[in-house]
């Protein structure tokens, strides 16, 4: 099985060891793993600020670099989003006949963490053990865009030694946003407590997403306040054995 | 401005904006659930389970025993002087109870009134709800709105159990409608549900057995 | 406190007006605990309704084929109600709309009007222009008259007075209704609501309403209410008149079985609300019997060509979708500026603003899509935000604003660098010099500049490592190759 990782722009500049735990996640299931170097952005933050054809020529970009991949598996739930919920009306207003076509073909292709796990891979035991209290929070584009439903769960299940609390309000926004946690940033500060206060109370070691963007957020917050509760990210949960086991960072 | 020339602009601009639009209604999907599944005794079983939940008070009778049964529930209402429509069958206006037939009744006559009895148009069993069409059998919206007490004979060939079920009773629409389905209620109030805001506090439901 | 600004064109912007809303946090229970109370109920009774998709596939279909067909139902519907008695007339904006108003009152002799509860009529601000010509509006809706009473605004599409506490409402009646003992039961507040109405109700002969749906086949209009003031305004009163925007058009009278099935469910979450009326025209001896229609555009047909923003219109304002929104949730009604709150206030405001007024409403969101996906006619609410905020970029773009603003830089300079990977690689290094400035020694960022202090307000930021991904793909790929 190939597969190139497409890391995002963010993970890449923030959160290498999220892609490096990818990447030793996957290959340890067998997977040859590339990474095509020309790669950047999907265009996300530029389409959702309203600055549309900024957002065009990097999804066109995107298209053309891995128009001849395998398959892409990204881990970020919000760039998957972007690509399936928003290239096609991009292209439609500012693509060519044949950009369509060619993002028609690959979009098939294009693949969050957990669907490539357990769509694609068919597995669900990955081999990895954490063993801490971890809650998980329901990023909002793999709930409502990807409709990953259950497979974080089914992941995360059978993780040896990891103990899954539930989080109340899990499908409830976190309040990152993108730039509405900039520009709204007192709404989102407000959004992003009544969250914390539902993370807290479960008394979890670890709050787990499909995303870095939520967690960048959340993982921002409780450092401020010092408290014991540390964001962590489903690959990195998931790359952890007894050989390798997860160092925090954050 | 004057008025004609608002709606040629608004009109201009509305086909203007629709000028590329080719929509059919006979293309509207309808996967909905059109039919209910109960026979006759599952929707007045229905109908007045639903009906009891908001407070309605629910009996059934036969075409014999009806004017005896109205009587009784005005009586036991403690109400006196009950509004009627003029459509209403006279032999379910027995003796003892003190009738107002609306003939052109003033507003305060009616408001003097303790109650009204009326038959219905219709029933969906699924929501409780009571369909007035505001015939001679039920009357003008004014009696079923400013007494505090409505008593209404309801047939149970009228009880439907869908929603759908009842519009496609009436192909011919009607040109008035109430459909009650609840005593008034606000929930205003920090979300404190209180009844009976405007109109009758108290309804009482005969479903008449016609179809035995 | 003084009474908030629901005018679009001069409320406050978002983030500034939710500021003091943040900080009550009386309010921001009220709002969280009444949004509970109705998504529960709504949750229950969806999960009964089996056929709850199909209905909202239906219920989005029909919407979306009535504006597609909007000018024939329109004029088909003037034709009918016009048959049956009802006057029907055509208001272009929200003076044009007024004055039809004023007009027929100053015929009818009117000095005093009761209204049920239409956010069309504080959309046109139709009270204040009674007042000015002299004539006394009270609305009969218990909680429009808290807020009327009390110099207040409404909070909330179904529940407007949910900011408003019983002991707040008790001083209010109490001071207005001449109630001195009064308690602050709210059957007893209610009760004293009901005598103080009915009074209204049976001595006033003009009555202003909206409509939740206009019927073109018979030319009729439907209200779907729960207190009965509804009814009372619309069987005593000698005149009636509806306003109602150009978008309520339904084509038949059997497709509210779709609609009255979603609406319910959603607003109030009941299978069916207490009291819906219908009628068209004047029926003799049966309610007033002079009625008029005034159809309001405002705005709407401009809507009505947008690809996209058409959606906007099927809304049928059920409030679904602020009751399910984290933002409204922390902020109510009052922070977003206009009758309309919520995500469809953040998407319909500024388009009925011509996208003028309101430009911060459609950056109000986070983009979570809960509305989406609770919403009864399918508007695909963050499709539009993000549409809004393209038009928005482009009209500034157009008018050559914001070159300094620190959020276009930004953005113009992310692009740049995402143009390439040299490019790209040169801005993580500049980001990572950068960055170095504002890195504490424990490797954290506390306080960053511009734009990033909003970010610092609440949040640290770990500072950027000294190694990119890409950087530590490629030191292992090099690895990988010597090992070969």
């Amino acid at each position: 099985m190939r597969a190139s990782l497409f890391i995002t722009c963010y993970n890449d500049t923030l959160y290498p060891e999220t892609g490096q735990a990818v990447v030793r996640l996957l290959e340890r299931l067998g997977v040859e793993l590339g990474f095509n170097p020309a790669q950047t952005c999907c265009g996300q933050m530029h389409a959702n600020t309203g600055f549309r054809a900024e957002a065009f020529s990097q999804a066109k970009r995107f298209v053309q670099l891995y128009r001849d991949t395998e398959c892409v598996v990204i881990p970020s739930s919000s760039c998957v989003a972007m690509i399936r919920d928003q290239y096609a009306g991009l292209f439609d207003e500012l693509g060519t006949e044949e950009l369509q076509k060619e993002f028609a073909a690959l979009l098939p292709r294009v693949y969050e963490l957990s669907e490539f796990l357990v769509d694609k891979l068919n597995v669900e035991d990955v081999g990895a053990w954490f063993p801490h209290r971890v809650t998980y929070h329901a990023s909002c584009h793999g709930l409502r865009s990807l409709h990953v439903g259950e497979r974080p769960f089914r992941l995360l299940s059978k993780v040896r030694e990891l103990v899954l609390i539930p989080l109340a309000n899990l499908d409830r926004c976190c309040g990152f946003g993108g730039t509405f946690s900039v520009k709204n940033a007192e709404v989102s500060t407000a959004m992003l407590d009544a969250k914390l206060g539902d993370m807290l109370a479960t008394k979890a070691e670890f709050c787990a997403a499909l995303d870095n963007s939520c967690l960048m957020h959340l993982g921002g917050a409780l450092h401020r306040r010092v408290e014991s509760l540390r964001p962590v990210h489903l690959a990195e949960i998931l790359a952890s054995t007894e050989e390798h086991p997860y160092e925090a960072t954050r | 401005m004057i008025p004609s020339s608002s709606r040629r602009a608004i009109l201009d601009r509305i086909h203007g904006a629709t000028r590329n639009d080719e929509s059919r209604y006979e293309a509207v999907p309808r996967n909905y659930i059109h039919h209910g599944s109960f026979d006759a005794d599952g929707r007045i079983h229905l109908m007045t389970e639903r009906l009891r939940e908001y407070g309605a008070e629910v009996m059934e009778t036969s075409p014999v025993e009806l004017p005896a049964v109205i009587v009784h529930q005005i009586q036991l209402s403690g109400r006196h002087h009950i509004v009627v429509p003029p459509g209403l069958p006279a032999e379910w206006l027995g003796s003892g109870v003190n009738w107002k037939l609306d003939m052109g009744l003033s507003h305060d006559e009616i408001e003097h009134c303790g109650g009204v009895t009326t038959a219905a148009s219709g029933a969906i069993a699924d929501s409780g709800t009571i369909v007035l069409h505001h015939g001679p059998h039920e009357g003008r919206r004014l009696i079923t709105l400013l007494p505090d007490f409505h008593l209404c004979i309801l047939r149970a060939s009228q009880i439907v159990e869908t929603l759908p079920e009842y519009f496609a009773r009436f192909p011919e629409p009607p040109r008035l409608a109430t459909y009650i389905s609840g005593p008034s209620a606000t929930a205003d109030i920090e979300m404190t549900r209180i009844k009976g805001v405007h109109g009758p506090r108290f309804l009482s439901v005969i479903i008449l057995r016609d179809d035995c | 406190m003084s009474a908030p600004v629901m005018d679009p064109r001069i409320a406050p912007p978002f983030p500034e007006a939710a500021l003091p809303i943040l900080q009550n946090t009386q309010l921001r229970k009220n709002v969280a605990h009444a949004t509970d109370v109705i998504q529960a109920k709504r949750g229950r009774l969806v999960a009964e309704k089996a056929d709850w998709q199909e209905l909202r596939e239906s219920a989005a279909a029909i919407r979306a084929h009535a504006l597609a067909n909007l000018g024939a139902y329109l004029e088909e519907f003037e034709t009918k109600c016009t048959a049956a008695g009802g006057v029907v007339h055509w208001a272009a904006d929200a003076a044009g709309a007024q004055n039809i108003i004023l007009g027929i009152l100053r015929e009818e002799k009117a000095n005093e009007v009761i209204k049920i509860k239409t956010m069309t009529s504080a959309e046109i601000q139709l009270n204040p222009a009674l007042e000015a010509a002299g004539i006394r509006a009270t609305e009969t809706d218990l909680a429009e008259l808290i807020l009327q009473l009390g110099n207040d605004e409404p909070s909330h599409i179904v529940v407007p007075a949910l900011h408003v506490n019983r002991k707040q409402v008790r001083e209010i009646f109490a001071e207005r209704m001449g109630l001195p003992q009064l308690s602050d039961d709210p059957e007893a507040l209610t009760a004293a609501a009901r005598s103080y109405l009915r009074r209204k109700f049976l001595s006033v002969p003009t009555a202003i309403c909206g409509a939740n749906f206009l019927i073109t086949e018979t030319g009729a209009v439907a209200i779907v209410e729960s207190e009965g003031n509804g009814r009372m305004c619309l069987t005593l009163p000698r005149t009636l008149i509806a306003l109602a925007g150009i978008e309520k058009v339904i084509p038949r009278f059997s497709d509210l079985e779709v609609l009255l099935q979603v609406l319910a469910r959603s607003a109030t979450g009941e299978r069916m609300n207490p009291y819906t009326s219908l009628w068209s025209g004047v029926t003799p001896g049966d309610g007033p019997q002079r009625f008029h229609v005034v159809l309001l555009d405002n705005g709407r047909s401009q809507i009505l060509a947008h690809k996209v923003e058409r959606q906007t219109l099927q809304c049928i304002r059920c409030a679904a979708c602020l009751n399910t929104c984290p933002v409204y949730r922390q902020t109510g009604g009052h922070a977003y500026g206009s009758p309309y709150a919520g995500p469809i206030g953040a998407i319909l405001t500024p388009q009925l603003e011509h996208m003028k007024h309101a430009q911060s409403l459609p950056y109000a969101s986070s983009l979570c899509a809960a509305c989406y996906e609770v919403c009864p006619v399918k508007i695909n609410i963050p499709e539009v935000l993000i549409d809004l905020r393209a038009k928005l970029v482009d009209q500034e773009r157009a008018e050559n604003k914001r070159w300094f603003d620190p959020m276009y830089i930004g953005m113009r300079a992310a692009n740049f660098a995402f143009a390439s990977a040299s490019r790209f690689r040169v801005a993580q290094k500049l980001g990572q010099i950068g960055a170095g400035f504002f890195t504490d020694k424990d490797g954290w960022i506390r306080r960053l500049p511009s734009l990033g202090a909003r970010w610092s307000l609440s949040r640290d930021l770990r500072g950027l490592p000294k190694q990119t991904f890409r950087e530590w793909w490629a030191v292992r790929e090099r690895g990988n190759k010597g090992a070969k």
